[in-house]
C-alpha cells in the first residue's frame, strides 16, 4: 500500500514479500532478500525488516557478500541496522529469475584471502604509480573515497 | 514469622559478629564523618528491623484480608501463620473468602483505597493490639501504591498447588487495583479468572507466596535497603529495580522456581509505570524535551509534546491485555510465562507497539536456539495460539482506507494505486497468508508503524504552492490530461477529472521584532526563528587595477548571467500566466493582468538599447546569446514578444550569427532557437524576409560561416522556404518587386555550389520546396548539381 505518489516505497517490501506473481500450481518458498551496497563498498544481502523515515534498515539474517574477480564469498553477519545515509543502492533480489551467472562461491577465509591479495596488489601498484609520478616531478592528490568536504 | 526474621536476623548478626567485630565501631565513626554531626544517630539495625517487621506485616496482612477492614491492628504472629506450608494452605482459602465482604468497611476508616486497593490487614485474624501510630503508619503504608504493590506480594496462603497459585498471582494484581472487583475475583478461585481488566495487567509484585520464604526475604531485604527513610515512597523507589513489578499470571505458578528468582533478582525487571492509565501521559511528558535555559520561549518553534521524529507507541496495557488473554487460557505450561514477559519486554523495547489484534503474531519466538534464559525451553506453544488472531487480514480485501491527506491525488492517480495495490494483494493474498504464517520473524514493523513512516513522508507533500513544489507530478497529470481528452472520443463527453490539489494554508510568518514597552533599541535575543544580525558587515570593494582588469571580465559574464536570471524569472512569471489567471479569483484577476503586462514590457525593454528605447539591441541580444542559458532564454521568449521586436531579434541573430556560432561550437545548442525563429520567420513579411535574408548574407563569407553551421544552414533554408511558400502561394507576393531576393537567392545558390559538401553543414530539417524555389533561378545543370548536394547532405544528416 503505497500512498506516496510517484515514488518507490519501501513499505511494500518489507519482510518476505515478493511482488510478482508465484507460479500456479506451486507455492514459493523462497522468500525475497534485499541487496544494499553501503558507501563504504560492503555489499549485503538480508531480509528486510523495518525502515524509517530517513531509509535506516533493519536487515535480517544478513550476510555480507565479498567479491573478489569471479569468486564470492558470503560471510554471516546476524541482524544490521544500517544507517539511511550509509545507502547507495538497494534492491530486491528475484528470487525467480533465473540464476545463471559465472560466479562461483568460496568459503569465507578463502574469499577473506583473496579480498586481500587484490588489497595488497592494489596498493603496490598504486605506490609504484605515486613513485613513478614523484620522480617526473608530478603529483596527483589522492582523492579518498570516504572524505566528501 | 517474627521467629524467623529473628532467627535470620541472628545469623547475619552472628555473622558479622565473626568477621567484623572491631570494624562495627569504625563503621559508626565513617558514618559521622560522612554524614556529620548532624546525621541521624539512630541505630540502623532497629530501623531496619522494625521496618522489615513493618512490610512483612502489610504482605501477610494484605494477602489474608482482601476485604478485610475494621481495625489494623498488626500482629508478626499472623505473618508467621500466613507462612505456614503449603500443607495447611488450603485451609486458607475459606477463611479468605469469607473475609470478602469487608471492604465495605474500610470507608470508614477515612482512606480512600481505591488508589491503593489494597485492603488493610484482616480483623479477625488480628486483635487489635499496636498503638494507634503504627497503625497509622501502616495504613499510610498501604495506601502508598508503590508500597501497596510491592506490601501486597503475600496473597492468601502459599499456593495449594500449581494450578490454584496461578489464581492467585492472577488475583493479586487484580486487587491492587481495585476494590471493587476484589468481590468478584474470589467466587472465581477454582477457575481462572476472566481476562485482565481493562487497566491492563497492574504492576503486580511476584506473588510472594510463591516465593520460597527465604526468597521473600532477600527480596524484602533488598527493597528496604536505604535505612532512615521514613518516607516510605522512597524506600520502594530506591530499590534497585525493584518496583513494582510486573509478572503475568502465567509465570506464577512455579515461582518457586529458583532460576526464575535467581534471574529476576539478578537481572532486576524494569520497572513499568505503576498505572496504566497514566501511561501515555507519561510517556509523552517522558519524551519532552527538558525546558530550554539557552535560548528563551520567544520567538522559538513551539515545543511539541512529542517530538517529530518519535515511532508510535501505544499504553503497554493494551499490549499486556491482549498478551495475556490468549495465554490465560488453557493450561499452559509454566514455563511459558517467563518466555512472555521477556517477549513483551523484548517488544516493548523494540517496537513500542502491540497491535496485536491486527498485527498477527507479534514478536519473534526464537525457536528453541537462541534462548538466553535457561528456562525457555521447547518449542513454544504458544505460537499457535497467537496465531489466533488471523494474520494479516492481506490488504487486498478492502480498498485500503484512503488516508485525509491522501485526497489530494489527481483521481487518475488514485485509480491507478487501487489497481495496482488490487492486482498485487491478489496474488499475493494466495501465498502471503502461507508466507507469513510460515516466517516467524515477520511484521516485526507493524502495520501502524508503516502507516506512520508512509504519514511522514506524505507530510512533505503538503505543499502550500503546489505549482511551486511539485511541478513535475502537477505537470505530468496535465498532460496525461490532455492526451486522454485528445484520445477520447468527443462524442463520448466523458467527464475528464480534474486535478484539485488542496492548498495548505499560506500562513504567512511575518516577523515582528520583540519589542518590550520603554526599552531601547533592539533586543539582543535571537533563536531560530528571529536570527538576529550580530555583526554588520559592510562592503567594500578593492581598488586594484589589475585585479580589476581581470575582474572584469568576470564581471562581465557575471552580470550576463545576472541578466539571464533576472530575465528568466520574469520569463517564467510570464509562461505561468494562463495557469494563474485561471486559478486567481475574478478579483484579483485584474491585478495580475497588469502585472503579466508589466512583466513582459521589462521583459522587452530588457532587449531594447539603452538609450533609443525602441530598438532591439544588438549588443545586448549577443551578450545575452553568449551564454548557453541565454540562447535558451531567447528561444523561451521569442514567443512572447510582440512582432516587431520578435523580428528585430531574430534579425540581430542574423547578422550576428558567425559570432554566436564560434561561440556556441561548444554547447551547440542553438538549434534550440530553431523553433521559435520559424514561427517568427513564418509571420514575416516580404520585405522582412529579404532584409533577413539580406542580414545573413551580410558580411563577406559571412554565408560560408553560416553554412558550415548547422544552425545557419538551417535559418537559411527556412528563409528561402518561406519565401517559396510565399511565392508559390500568393501570385501578388511583393517579393519579386525589388530583385533583391532574386539577387540574394542567387547569391545563395552561387555559395551552396561552391561550397564543397563536407563542409556543408546538414540541417536540421530540409524543407521539401526549396527545389522548387531553385527550380525558379537556376538552369538544369545546376540545379542537378544543387539537388545531389541538398540530398547528399539530407542523407549524411
Amino acid at each position: 500500500m503505497n500512498y506516496v505518489p510517484g515514488t518507490a516505497s519501501l513499505i511494500d517490501d518489507i519482510d518476505n514479500v515478493a511482488s510478482c506473481l508465484p507460479q500456479t500450481g506451486s507455492i514459493v518458498t523462497d522468500y525475497n532478500k534485499h541487496l544494499v551496497l553501503l558507501r563504504d563498498g560492503r555489499t549485503l544481502i538480508g531480509y528486510l525488516r523495518s525502515i524509517d523515515q530517513f531509509a535506516n534498515l533493519v536487515f535480517h539474517q544478513t550476510v555480507e557478500r565479498i567479491h573478489v574477480g569471479k569468486k564470492f564469498g558470503d560471510i554471516p553477519r546476524g541482524i544490521f541496522i544500517v544507517r539511511g545515509e550509509n545507502v547507495v543502492l538497494l534492491g530486491e533480489i528475484d528470487v525467480e529469475k533465473p540464476c545463471d551467472t559465472v560466479l562461483q562461491q568460496v568459503s569465507i577465509e578463502e574469499i577473506l584471502e583473496e579480498q586481500r591479495l587484490q588489497q595488497q596488489t592494489k596498493q603496490e601498484t598504486e605506490k609504484v604509480k605515486m613513485q613513478v609520478l614523484k620522480d617526473r616531478g608530478l603529483s596527483i592528490p589522492k582523492a579518498d573515497n570516504l572524505d566528501e568536504y | 514469622m517474627f521467629r524467623f526474621q529473628s532467627l535470620d536476623e541472628d545469623c547475619t548478626l552472628e555473622e558479622e559478629d565473626e568477621g567484623l567485630v572491631e570494624e562495627e565501631d569504625e563503621i559508626d565513626q565513617f558514618n559521622d564523618d560522612t554524614f556529620g554531626a548532624g546525621a541521624i544517630n539512630d541505630d540502623w539495625q532497629e530501623e531496619h528491623k522494625r521496618l522489615a517487621e513493618l512490610d512483612e506485616r502489610d504482605e501477610l496482612a494484605a494477602g489474608l484480608s482482601l476485604g478485610g477492614g475494621g481495625t489494623l491492628g498488626g500482629e508478626p504472629d499472623l505473618g508467621g501463620t500466613q507462612h505456614s506450608s503449603s500443607s495447611s494452605s488450603s485451609s486458607r482459602l475459606p477463611p479468605s473468602a469469607g473475609r470478602l465482604p469487608l471492604p465495605s468497611s474500610l470507608p470508614p476508616l477515612g482512606f480512600s483505597s481505591s488508589s491503593s486497593g489494597l485492603p488493610p490487614p484482616d480483623v479477625e485474624d488480628r486483635p487489635g493490639d499496636g498503638d494507634l501510630a503504627e497503625s497509622l503508619a501502616r495504613l499510610i503504608l498501604e495506601a502508598d501504591p508503590a508500597i501497596a504493590g510491592v506490601g501486597a506480594a503475600e496473597r492468601p496462603g502459599p499456593p495449594p498447588g500449581p494450578g490454584l497459585s496461578g489464581l492467585h498471582g492472577l488475583d493479586q494484581p487484580r486487587v491492587l487495583q481495585q476494590t471493587s472487583s476484589i468481590p468478584h475475583q474470589h467466587p472465581h478461585h477454582p477457575q481462572l479468572p476472566p481476562g485482565p481488566s481493562a487497566s491492563g495487567l497492574p504492576p503486580g509484585p511476584p506473588p510472594s507466596s510463591m516465593l520460597s520464604y527465604q526468597q521473600q526475604q532477600h527480596l524484602m531485604r533488598r527493597g528496604t535497603a536505604p535505612m532512615g527513610q521514613m518516607n516510605s515512597h522512597s524506600i520502594w523507589e530506591n530499590s534497585m529495580g525493584f518496583g513494582p513489578v510486573s509478572v503475568t499470571p502465567g509465570l506464577v505458578t512455579h515461582m518457586e522456581d529458583s532460576p526464575l528468582m535467581s534471574i529476576i533478582k539478578e537481572v532486576g525487571l524494569p520497572k513499568r509505570p505503576p498505572q496504566g492509565r497514566n501511561d501515555e501521559g507519561r510517556d509523552l511528558s517522558e519524551r519532552v524535551p527538558p525546558p530550554r535555559s539557552s535560548s528563551p520561549v520567544i520567538g522559538s518553534p513551539p515545543v511539541r509534546a512529542v517530538p517529530i521524529g518519535t515511532p508510535p507507541k501505544q499504553p503497554m496495557s493494551h499490549a499486556l491485555n491482549h498478551q495475556n488473554s490468549p495465554l490465560c487460557r488453557g493450561p499452559f505450561p509454566p514455563r511459558v510465562g517467563p518466555v512472555l514477559s521477556q517477549i513483551q519486554r523484548a517488544q516493548l523495547l523494540n517496537s513500542q507497539v502491540a497491535g496485536f489484534p491486527r498485527g498477527g503474531p507479534g514478536p519473534p519466538l526464537l525457536p528453541g536456539g537462541g534462548g538466553f534464559r535457561p528456562f525457555f525451553g521447547g518449542p513454544p506453544p504458544p505460537h499457535g495460539h497467537r496465531m489466533g488472531p488471523p494474520p494479516p487480514h492481506g490488504p487486498p480485501n478492502h480498498t485500503p482506507p484512503i488516508r485525509h491527506n491522501t485526497t489530494h491525488l489527481h483521481p487518475q492517480h488514485r485509480r491507478m494505486l487501487t489497481q495496482r495495490m488490487q492486482s498485487r494483494g491478489g496474488d499475493r493474498g494466495r501465498t502471503g497468508g502461507d508466507r507469513r504464517s510460515r516466517d516467524p520473524y515477520s511484521n516485526l514493523m507493524t502495520q501502524k508503524e508503516k502507516e506512520w513512516v508512509t504519514k511522514i513522508q506524505m507530510m512533505q507533500l503538503q505543499s502550500t504552492d503546489p505549482y511551486l513544489d511539485d511541478y513535475y507530478y502537477q505537470n505530468y497529470y496535465e498532460k496525461m490530461e490532455k492526451r486522454q481528452e485528445r484520445e477520447r472520443d468527443s462524442s463520448k463527453k466523458e467527464h475528464t477529472t480534474k486535478l484539485i490539489t488542496p492548498q495548505v494554508a499560506k500562513v504567512e510568518h511575518t516577523y515582528r521584532p520583540v519589542q518590550f514597552a520603554g526599552s531601547l533599541g533592539k533586543l539582543t535575543v535571537s533563536s531560530v526563528n528571529n536570527p538576529r544580525k550580530m555583526i554588520d558587515a559592510v562592503v567594500t570593494t578593492r581598488t586594484d587595477d589589475e585585479e580589476k582588469r581581470e575582474k572584469q571580465v568576470w564581471n562581465k559574464r557575471r552580470q550576463i548571467l545576472y541578466t539571464v536570471e533576472k530575465m528568466y524569472s520574469l520569463l517564467l512569471e510570464v509562461q505561468d500566466f494562463e495557469k494563474r489567471f485561471v486559478q486567481t479569483p475574478e478579483e484579483d484577476r485584474d491585478a495580475l493582468v497588469e502585472q503579466h503586462k508589466s512583466n513582459t514590457e521589462q521583459l522587452c525593454s530588457s532587449l531594447m538599447e539603452k538609450e533609443w528605447e525602441d530598438r532591439v539591441s544588438d549588443e545586448q541580444c549577443v551578450m545575452i546569446m553568449s551564454v548557453r542559458k541565454g540562447k535558451r532564454l531567447i528561444s523561451r521568449l521569442l514567443p512572447f514578444l510582440p512582432s516587431p521586436q520578435a523580428t528585430a531579434v531574430v534579425m540581430a541573430i542574423a547578422r550576428n550569427l558567425p559570432a554566436l556560432a564560434k561561440k556556441d561550437k561548444q554547447d551547440q545548442v542553438l538549434c534550440w532557437l530553431v523553433e521559435p525563429v520559424s514561427t517568427v520567420i513564418q509571420s514575416l513579411s516580404s520585405s522582412s524576409l529579404t532584409d533577413l535574408l539580406q542580414e545573413l548574407q551580410g558580411s563577406e563569407g559571412q554565408l560560408a560561416t553560416v553554412l558550415h553551421n548547422k544552425f545557419g544552414v538551417t535559418l537559411l533554408y527556412l528563409i528561402l522556404s518561406e519565401g517559396e511558400r510565399m511565392q508559390s502561394s500568393d501570385p501578388n507576393c511583393q517579393l519579386m518587386d525589388d530583385n533583391r531576393w532574386t539577387e540574394l537567392v542567387f547569391s545563395v545558390t552561387r555559395e551552396l555550389l561552391s561550397v564543397p559538401s563536407s563542409a556543408l553543414s546538414p540541417p536540421l530539417f530540409t524543407p521539401p520546396n526549396l527545389l522548387s524555389l531553385f527550380s525558379r533561378y537556376v538552369d538544369r545543370q545546376r540545379l542537378e548539381l544543387l539537388q545531389d548536394k541538398l540530398q547528399m547532405s539530407a542523407l549524411s544528416r
